[in-house]
């Protein structure tokens, strides 16, 4: 049968023009993937010499660095993500439900500000822990070095896996206990179940996760350089300050969008195959593992997992931000040129908000192309429109500079420009939400207002866009939270007297000021809380 | 929980938003000295650590409340990347940085544009551009701090070349490459005891792993918290540091006769060509050199002050006691690619 509709839809295409959304796609398309080969363009044209120089210089270690951090970060987010799935999914641990929430939560707080925290409180002698622990006359224990790779991996980990949690917990849920069932039944232990049933059952979706979690670790900016761990991201904003050309941190970016590239035509590839896991009529949850005397174990895990990655770093941005209010002198500390706070929350949600909007509008094109015509065209266009999730913030920075400057010079240095930043990195995932929206409406729907005489416009608007609403939200939710939290571009692409709430946070607490950075980083937390939370309620792990 | 707990945030977002203070209210109209009326936008760019120029910023204001005064801060060779970028469509009126050279490597690229602020001529010849397109308006030296619990004091180092003995490895703190204090030492460097002795020395450092910070108020800070012995900083970092109650001291390098003597630098400010708010661009650079403005540098930030009359911060010394680096700016600015491939041979963080 699949076969038969395949050869229909086949002939169709062959015979039909090409459908007119066909060119609004393909603007989308083109508009995503400007900016990168751009920069690949301009790190080709770059010097002999000059690569020469880099590649002997700082190409092997900047790879190496780059791609430890990545393997490593990948790796611990998986094996966290995946535990606390299972903990909370498959355990009669106690508390489950509220940890459920909790282990969500630490992805309203950029990795940077948890790296600021990690930082204060870990300094060698000046930072907080050892400090409290010389007030109560603690033999001091030597503390970990909080800098470096594994001050770096450590609060990448401990912020990315959320990610890894959600989607585990997601397969863990949907996993049918008929399997399970059987493969006891067939004399298996619980052990080799767990390995030969469980998670091969749960592997695409978590591959999925993984995958972009690296691409993540790929662009971070904040948390490499706070923690002087210098990887591709970092090196090219070290070149942006240096000798006054920008060919050198163009190649930097060339090669960091390859190795981006790669991971994400991974990630394509892993996508297709992640639907096994589907929820079927004879679905049954599957039975609980009752821990027993192992429960308490359970639970501190949880316990020390949600300790770290949330009550630990808000407690101490409330605490600093009290310290911070009391404070008159800090607080009119907080006055940037001629603006205050309010300004800075202003913009960082109304530009969010915009890029947003955007993006999702972008994306229903997209959408409706590759799922009412499928085929390798539409497939091709999803995908470049798609290339963002691999370009780097600093490296959209970069390239919107050039570009806007060269070819839209009454755009540059306006805010608009760094919405168009937010845009380009971020509509995939509005164009994944959309498309996904667009895959569960029939097309008979849309037949049926096509013969009761409305034109495909106002089919969109009066039949599908009301059904696809929930859907797009869902994405308009997930660009506003990513920009929200975005640094890099934001630094490079602001113009003056253009501050966010994440510039603010970066600036002031890099100078060492947390008395100011921390009611800014706090309000970015709870700003970020209301998306999370619609997005949140959304995922399968919290529907009973 | 979150249904309950969701008013809550919302209501601290409000309350913090609402009691955080607004943008400038429109005041009375404000004249410069000539009596024109400043008003609308002025656009700073400022290499210098926020901290350092908002009080001036903030005292500029006050004068001209109808004026709206836009910062952006940032690093100081990025910034001047930025305005190499915008040359045909500028966009800042007023650029201000840490050292000179950024200033004279600008000039030269016919960025800035020509002005003579009221009171020229008190201001030293040594920190003004020849053809007025900037104007220095503080001195600072480079300068080796140390915590006084840690290093004893005939323990101390006495000059830069000190720091690469291998008795202090890993006791040392100073910023990195991206530092525009640090890229004008190296540059300086150059030119006073050349290139090979210069290398030598950076690749000394490296040996000794020095950690190199982002800026220097992480150097005093961890300095200051005892992280470490010693950091390489200008001179008034220092004293906000012993401000802040720690224990440290200061060394003025390479003093004895023979010796390059201290590295000195100076903060400049200019006004870009195509600045589309002039007369408030001026007024500006007035203030940043008048005495009102050159006290700010000097009692908030210790920084020496380069219109003569203005008193010096009773702590500082006084420039007479000390014995300078003969700098000879144009030179130093031709070694700026000496100094990067330098930077990036030795892969300086």
């Amino acid at each position: 049968m699949l076969r038969t509709e395949a050869l229909r839809s086949n002939r169709r295409r062959q015979n039909a023009p090409i459908p007119k959304i066909a060119f609004l796609a393909g603007w989308v398309a083109l508009l995503a993937i400007i900016p990168v080969i751009y920069i690949l363009i301009r790190a080709l044209a770059g010097d002999t010499e000059l690569w020469q120089r880099i590649i002997q210089t700082r190409l092997i270690k900047l790879l190496s660095n780059t791609m430890l951090l990545v393997l490593t970060v990948t790796a611990g987010t998986t094996l966290l993500g995946v535990s606390m799935a299972w903990l909370t999914e498959r355990t009669d641990v106690p508390g489950r439900k509220i940890f459920r929430w909790l282990l969500a939560l630490p992805l309203a707080i950029p990795p940077y500000i948890g790296a600021i925290v990690h930082l204060a409180l870990l300094r060698p002698r000046g930072g907080l822990l050892s400090q409290w622990m010389e007030g109560i006359n603690l033999p001091s224990i030597h503390l970990p070095n909080p800098t470096g790779f594994w001050g770096a991996a450590f609060v990448l980990i401990i912020f990315s896996f959320p990610y890894v949690f959600l989607l585990s917990g997601a397969a863990f849920r949907s996993e049918n206990a008929s399997y399970y069932e059987s493969a006891r039944m067939l004399g298996r232990t619980p052990w080799q179940t767990f390995w030969q049933v469980t998670i091969p059952a749960i592997r695409p979706g978590i591959t999925a996760g993984a995958l972009l979690v690296s691409l993540d670790i790929l662009s971070e900016y904040g948390t490499v350089a706070l923690l002087r761990f210098e990887t591709f991201s970092s090196a090219i904003f070290v070149q942006l300050a240096g000798r006054y050309d920008r060919s050198a941190a163009s190649i930097l970016s060339g090669v960091l969008i390859l190795l981006a590239l790669i991971i994400l035509y991974g990630e394509f590839r892993t996508q297709g195959r992640a639907q096994f896991t589907q929820i079927g009529s004879h679905w049954r949850p599957a039975t609980l593992i009752h821990l027993g005397k192992q429960r308490k174990w359970g639970f501190l895990a949880l316990f020390f997992t949600v300790l770290v990655s949330f009550i630990i770093p808000m407690g101490l941005l409330l605490f600093w931000s009290t310290q911070g209010i009391l404070d008159n002198q800090t607080f009119t500390g907080m006055q940037i040129g001629s603006r205050g706070l309010a300004s800075f929350i202003f913009n960082s949600v109304w530009s969010s908000g915009l890029a947003a909007f955007l993006a999702v509008l972008f994306s229903i094109p997209i959408a409706i192309y590759v799922v009412r015509h499928p085929g390798k065209v539409s497939r091709l266009f999803s995908r470049l429109s798609q290339v963002g999730y691999a370009i780097p913030g600093v490296v959209v920075a970069l390239s919107l500079v050039m570009l806007v400057n060269r070819f839209l010079p009454f755009l540059y240095a306006t805010p608009l420009v760094v919405v168009m930043a937010y845009v380009v990195r971020y509509i995939p995932q509005a164009v994944r939400s959309s498309e996904s929206a667009m895959r569960q409406l029939s097309p008979n729907l849309e037949e049926a207002s096509r013969l009761l005489k409305r034109n495909a416009i106002q089919t969109f608007i009066q039949v599908n866009l009301p059904l696809i609403l929930p859907g797009l939200l869902t994405g308009s939710a997930l660009v506003f939270l990513s920009s929200l939290k975005e640094l890099p571009a934001t630094l490079l692409l602001r113009p003056a007297g253009y501050e966010t709430l994440a510039v603010r946070v970066w600036i002031w607490s890099e100078e060492g000021f947390y008395f100011q950075a921390a009611p800014a980083a706090l309000l970015l937390v709870f700003i970020s809380i209301i998306p999370l939370y619609f997005l949140l309620r959304r995922e399968a792990i919290f529907k009973q | 929980m979150f249904q309950k707990l969701l008013p809550v945030f919302v209501a601290l977002t409000l309350i913090s938003s609402g009691c955080a203070g607004t943008t400038s209210q429109p005041d009375p109209i404000s004249f410069n000295e000539n009596g024109n009326i400043l008003s609308g936008k002025l656009i700073v760019y400022s290499g210098r650590s926020e901290l350092l120029i908002q009080p001036v910023i903030a005292a500029f204001q006050e004068k001209y409340p109808q004026l709206e005064v836009l910062l952006k801060s940032g690093s100081n060779s990025q910034l001047a990347n930025t305005l190499l970028e915008e040359k045909t469509n500028p966009q800042a009126d007023v650029f201000i940085t840490t050292e000179v050279f950024t200033a004279h490597a600008l000039s030269r690229e016919g960025i800035f544009q020509p002005y003579e602020p009221t009171g020229y001529q008190n201001l030293p010849d040594a920190f003004k551009a020849d053809d007025a397109s900037w104007v220095g308006l503080t001195q600072r030296m480079r300068v080796i701090m140390y915590n006084k619990d840690l290093v004893s004091q005939d323990e101390l180092p006495a000059s830069m070349f000190d720091l690469s003995d291998p008795k202090l490895k890993g006791q040392i703190a100073a910023a990195g490459s991206t530092n525009a204090s640090m890229q004008a030492q190296i540059a300086s460097m150059i030119q006073l005891v050349g290139q090979e002795q210069t290398e030598a020395w950076l690749t000394g450092l490296l040996e000794n792993e020095v950690t190199f910070f982002g800026s220097h108020s992480d150097v005093r800070k961890a300095v200051g918290a005892g992280e470490f012995e010693l950091g390489l900083v200008n001179h008034y970092y220092y004293y906000l540091q012993l401000a802040e109650g720690s224990h440290v001291g200061i060394i003025y390098p390479d003093q004895a006769p023979g010796e390059m003597g201290i590295i000195s630098n100076a903060t400049t400010a200019a006004i870009i060509q195509g600045s589309s708010n002039l007369s408030a661009a001026r007024a500006f650079i007035d203030f940043l050199v008048s005495a009102e403005g050159q006290k700010i540098f000097a009692e908030g930030n210790y920084e020496y002050p380069l219109l003569t009359g203005v008193a010096l911060h009773p702590d500082l010394v006084p420039t007479d006691g000390l014995s300078l680096a003969k700098i000879e700016l144009a030179q130093v600015v031709d070694h700026f690619d000496a100094t990067f491939d330098m930077i990036d041979m030795a892969n300086l963080p």
